[in-house]
């Protein structure tokens, strides 16, 4: 008999019904869809701020202080400490591999470039009169690395200074190709195709094939840059670096990842190295790089985390304002449901029918009409999420069964709580007045 | 024919008055669907339009974005390209609104020697050579950010001359120190300054390896008086302001080399498009399906008024002015509530500034009427599926058929 009632009052009034089912549903696809957006936007963003480039920079622990202005340094080539190459594949074997989504080794050697100036007039390269110095790096491009899984990892500077602009296309790994800066190019006349022919005082030339200029809006503007085997060769240190990029996906930092691991016992310690802090990270890698310092590109990393953080507490208010709305709109409905329905509760309860009989009949049709709206609108939300993570980021989020229980929660809370201020008065109802119609 | 029109008025605003309080749950209920849609419409537009704005000068925390350095730059020496400190008076202090904050720095190749009880001073083989870098205009942090710093001395009896020096050169300097409270002299050719108040910080860049001096001390050891080396700007706004703000320093400063360092202001850039879409379509999906889940609360609200619409019918009220009064009921009660919930929106909004961004967010007075007048389409818009009413034949209603 209960059952029948429920289903004979949805059946006889389908279109009320219908229209708080669809408030519900409205309401409970505002919350999914902000929520899926707030779960998902920490991961999605800090993607993007890797378009800032590495916020990790390692450097030889024994290495001298280096006498570096505007990216130049001006200590001799030979003082200074180097790193070993080949420890480079470690990189992806430690615990945070996933979050290391790119790396580049880096050399310098200050040089004098004479290099043939490209004349329009004659359309031919002519010698110049004076040398320029310049500063000539070696890195990786795109850089295959074979990981000790045996499978490949390509990186270099692409992915570490994505913000590079180059004209033309960038050198081949070990081909005698270099890119230019634009300040070093208008300098010298040099134009892509270009030979380009290098010196330092202490060995002999190098000729190399100029196949982009590119602008980094800082110092290596001035730099010419080729594959790093090109200048270990040149400078005579196979298989050495003095510099290395990382950029690596962190998670804000907050006061527990600043604290000294050194201070913390080993249930902080262990929750301090679980957590990808971009700290923690840099623990990490200084574990498998053996004489390396790893430092915190502080200028990249600070920025990251305090924005990050000022647009996650943005997106929850704006989660929390929408889950406010709604569920002050679905009480609403709910609430107006009951409250039309005294005619319906005076009668029911003229025939015999206890308070506590009535209220728990019209609580289970708002806890079916709970489920049945809250389940439409998070098949709502996650289709509006799809759209709104594809539009801004271009990848969906997932859907999580997190958010579908919330969800379900939030409706079965909302319409009981709705209704539950009229259930209570329509308790208290006397049948006789209310079926006198006053 | 005016008596009749004027009682007819009269009669209008009566049944008005009559269908408010005839239902006072009703109302209540109606007002709350109402309320509560235009307070998070008014708190999310005056956050939309703040936090902005906001961004932008969060986006600060990144230090400079603009650098100013001498044009004919061929890196032959290291203090022998400068620029004119006057250069500094032309650089505009804010952009539209926007703060600019400014350093300028002399660079310089000097000695730095540990002081201490225990050693000599002047010990020649604990000097080391190192960067210093003499600043003057806004406050470090502004242009570079760091992190631990940690005074190592301070001695402010004495004449306060503080220097900071970044965490290679401190740790350089304090090897084989035993202990011994750090204490820098600078020598530079044949000058020399003892540093009164010593300061560490860790940049996590190439300033590790400086010795930051205010620019009066940098100027004494140099004698480099109005020269510069750089300058670095930290400018705010939006990507398209600070290209403005580039290219017209770029004519005002011709001499020079200005550009923006691109790291940042493109990786800026792309971020703020990104959250600022993010912020937008959030914003505007939350609007839309808030006003849509109201409608539908309102609308289940006026399917209920079958009878009074019968009983106006029989009694011999017209369609048009049956309707016309529950339309003018929708849109007073949206009224009441786009005006009630507006006013909670915006103190709401900016409580949540104030969470947010620490700075109570600016409420923008042009927020209210809009949230106001949506409100009201969203209530008007909800009792018009009372039009479907008009059809209704009077004696079925009554007989409870319909």
């Amino acid at each position: 008999m209960f059952l029948r009632i429920v289903a004979d009052s949805f059946g006889r009034r389908p279109r009320h019904k219908l229209l708080t089912g669809a408030a519900l549903a409205l309401g409970m696809g505002v919350a999914t869809a902000a929520l899926s957006v707030s779960l998902d936007v920490g991961d999605r963003l800090a993607k993007e701020f890797r378009s800032l480039g590495a916020n990790l920079l390692v450097t030889p622990q024994a290495d001298s202080l280096p006498l570096e202005i505007g990216g130049v340094d001006y200590r001799p080539v030979n003082a200074g400490a180097y790193l070993p190459e080949v420890d480079l594949p470690k990189l992806k074997t430690i615990f945070w591999h996933n979050n290391v989504i790119g790396f580049s080794p880096i050399l310098e050697v200050r040089v004098s470039s004479s290099t043939p100036r490209w004349s329009p007039a004659s359309a031919t390269f002519v010698r110049p009169a004076a040398d320029g110095d310049a500063v000539l790096v070696g890195t990786w491009s795109n850089h295959p690395v074979a990981l000790p899984d045996g499978g490949k990892f390509i990186t270099g500077l692409q992915q570490t200074s994505p913000w590079w602009r180059v004209e033309g296309s960038w050198f081949q790994d070990g081909a005698g190709e270099c890119i230019v800066g634009k300040a070093f190019a208008e300098r010298n006349g040099v134009i892509v195709g270009s030979p380009l022919y290098l010196a330092t005082t202490s060995s002999d030339g190098l000729s190399l094939k100029v196949t982009g200029i590119f602008t980094s809006g800082g110092s290596e503007d001035n730099a010419v840059v080729t594959s790093l085997s090109i200048v270990q060769q040149y400078v005579g240190k196979p298989g050495r670096y003095r510099r290395l990029y990382v950029s690596a996906l962190t998670k804000p930092e907050d006061d527990f990842a600043r604290r000294d691991p050194k201070t913390m016992n080993a249930g902080e310690f262990e929750r301090w190295s679980c957590s990808p802090y971009v700290s923690s990270i840099a623990y990490t890698i200084k574990q498998v790089l053996p004489g390396a310092d790893v430092r915190v590109v502080r200028r990249v990393a600070e920025g990251e985390g305090a924005i990050l953080t000022r647009v996650r507490m943005l997106l929850w208010l704006v989660t929390g304002a929408a889950l406010l709305a709604a569920a002050l709109a679905v009480g609403a409905s709910s609430a107006a449901s009951v409250i039309e329905r005294r005619t319906e509760i005076g009668l029911m309860k003229a025939l015999g029918a206890g308070s506590g009989t009535v209220g728990f009949l019209l609580a289970a049709e708002q806890l079916l009409l709970a489920f049945v709206g809250g389940g439409a609108g998070y098949a709502l939300g996650i289709i509006l999420a799809r759209l709104l993570g594809e539009k801004i980021f271009g990848a969906v989020p997932e859907p999580s069964l997190i958010v579908f229980l919330v969800i379900i929660a939030l409706a079965t809370g909302v319409t009981l709580l709705g209704s539950a201020i009229p259930l209570r008065r329509a308790s208290r109802y006397e049948p006789a007045p209310i079926l006198r119609g006053e | 024919m005016t008596g009749s029109r004027a009682t007819n008025r009269a009669m209008f605003w009566r049944i008005i008055r009559r269908l408010f309080s005839a239902n006072p749950g009703r109302l209540f209920v109606m007002l709350l669907a109402l309320g509560a849609g235009s307070a998070v419409t008014a708190a999310l537009l005056n956050l939309q339009v703040d936090a902005k704005r906001r961004l932008t000068a969060e986006f600060r925390a990144f230090g400079a974005n603009v650098v100013i350095a001498p044009r004919n730059n061929n890196q032959t020496g290291v203090d022998d390209q400068t620029l004119e400190e006057s250069i500094l008076q032309r650089i505009p202090s804010s952009n539209n609104e926007n703060g600019v904050a400014k350093i300028a720095f002399l660079y310089f190749v000097a000695g730095v020697t540990p002081l201490n009880s225990v050693d000599s001073p002047f010990e020649s083989e604990r000097t080391i050579q190192t960067v210093v870098a003499g600043f003057e205009g806004a406050k470090l942090a502004d242009i570079l950010p760091s992190r631990n710093a940690r005074v190592l001395f301070s001695d402010t009896a004495n004449d306060s001359r503080a220097c900071i020096l970044g965490e290679q050169v401190a740790a350089k300097l304090q090897e084989n120190s035993s202990g011994v409270p750090l204490r820098p002299v600078i020598h530079y050719r044949n000058l020399s300054i003892l540093c009164s108040m010593v300061q560490v910080q860790s940049f996590g860049g190439p300033e590790d390896a400086y010795v930051f001096v205010d620019m009066a001390t940098a100027r004494r050891l140099t004698i480099l008086d109005d020269r510069i080396s750089l300058v670095q700007l930290s400018v705010s706004g939006t990507p398209e302001r600070i290209n403005r703000y580039i290219s017209d320093l770029q004519k005002g400063i011709p001499e020079a080399d200005v550009h923006g360092i691109r790291q940042f202001t493109e990786g800026e850039g792309k971020i703020y498009d990104r959250i600022s879409g993010l912020l937008t379509a959030t914003v505007g999906i939350v609007l839309v399906l808030t006003g849509l889940c109201v409608m539908a609360a309102m609308t289940n609200v006026a399917m209920e008024r079958k009878n009074d619409v019968g009983l106006m019918k029989a009694i011999g009220g017209s369609v048009r002015r049956v309707l016309r009064l529950f339309l003018a009921e929708a849109a007073l009660l949206g009224l009441a509530g786009g005006m009630i919930g507006g006013a909670a929106g915006i103190f709401l909004s900016i409580g949540l500034g104030k969470a947010v961004f620490g700075v109570a967010a600016r409420p923008r007075l042009i927020v209210y009427p809009v949230a106001v007048a949506l409100t009201i389409i969203v209530a008007i818009l909800s009792a018009y599926p009372l039009r479907r009413l008009a059809s209704i034949r009077p004696a079925s209603v009554f007989r409870g058929e319909a």
